[in-house]
């Protein structure tokens, strides 16, 4: 009875904020990594802190990072730099919506990659840098 | 003599004031007139509830990154340009799933400013724009540029505002799809009144 209780409790611990869909994307992106390089062992919230904070000449020609319009604080709004509309936290914590459709985390990876880097990102900074946002 | 030009003045005055009145810049007026035009030849604006699925989803994704810009204000032609340029929208990648962009296209182009009856004020934008042309900013329309012409550009470069694009900083109603003057009111300034 004693031990049912404490696995309820711990079970009820999300160890993970991210939506089973969005963590089974994120197994399939760590499986596409493994293949390429087999000596990969994780995504590393460290790595992709680095990529979300750095700057880079994006698409519109200027200098500009995710924090940009995310706000280096994840669990404040941001604004987006364009347009000046408000944007909801991207901290789980702040924001229990954010990684919870793999349809909308993987259009805005797509988009947003492109702003930013002007490129698709690769499965590792995807991976590093939902992992990043995951630990907020 | 004093007679004629008594009556002479008098039909002056008439007639002055008559066209005074009938002028289409003369605000007072023309603001009711929007409002009369809106509530009776509009489309209505659905309510919440009567939203179809591609509207929903129009205001969802089109809504994202700045106010969901009525259909109602472009013509057809210029929204599949946009749709078909979503990798550089403005600058930046706003590419959907296909799936998702045929349906926004196809709503957006039944709902479009030449396709179908829309309250006055549309129907100008649309008008103003040459056949030609296929614009993708209703800012520079040449109605729009005509009704905004007047508003002294630190009021639009301020930080609560920051753009002519951003409708509903000081279009209380846009997002109604009501831009009629009653309901302007200007950060930092207050309402405007011609």
């Amino acid at each position: 009875m004693r031990h049912l209780l404490l696995t309820v409790l711990l079970g009820a611990i999300p160890v993970f904020a991210a939506s089973p869909e969005v963590t089974a994307y994120l197994d399939s992106l760590h499986t596409e990594v493994k293949q390429s390089d087999p000596a990969f062992t994780g995504f590393d919230a460290k790595r992709g802190e680095q990529i979300f904070t750095s700057s880079h000449i994006g698409k519109r020609g200027e200098k500009v990072s995710c924090t940009s319009c995310h706000n280096v604080n994840l669990t404040a709004s941001g604004k987006n730099i364009v347009t000046g509309k408000m944007i909801d936290p991207l901290a789980p914590s702040a924001n229990p919506l954010r990684l919870s459709s793999v349809k909308e985390v993987k259009k805005w990876l797509r988009r947003n990659f492109k702003d930013v880097y002007n490129r698709e990102g690769t499965a590792l900074e995807k991976g590093d840098v939902l992992t990043y946002i995951d630990s907020k | 003599m004093k007679t004629a030009l008594l009556l002479s003045t008098t039909a002056l005055l008439i007639t002055g004031s008559l066209y005074l009145m009938a002028d289409d810049d003369h605000e007072r007026y023309k603001s009711y007139e929007h409002y009369e035009s809106y509530r009776s030849t509009a489309v209505p604006v659905p309510a919440a509830s009567a939203k179809s699925p591609e509207a929903t989803l129009y205001g969802k994704e089109c809504g994202s990154c700045h106010m969901a810009y009525q259909p109602e204000l472009l013509p057809k032609r210029s929204w599949e340009k946009m749709m078909k340029t979503l990798d550089d929208h403005f600058g930046v990648d706003a590419t959907l799933d296909e799936g998702d962009a045929l349906l926004l296209t196809s709503y957006l182009v039944k709902n479009a400013g030449d396709a179908k009856p829309v309250p006055k004020d549309f129907a100008k934008i649309v008008a103003s724009i040459p056949a030609a042309d296929a614009p993708l900013r209703i800012s520079k329309t040449r109605y729009f540029v005509k009704e905004h012409r007047e508003i002294p550009q630190r009021f639009i470069d301020q930080k609560e505002v920051k753009s002519i694009a951003n409708c509903n900083a000081c279009h209380q109603d846009a997002a109604a799809g009501d831009y009629s003057e009653r309901s302007i009111f200007i950060p930092n300034y207050g309402r405007w009144d011609d």
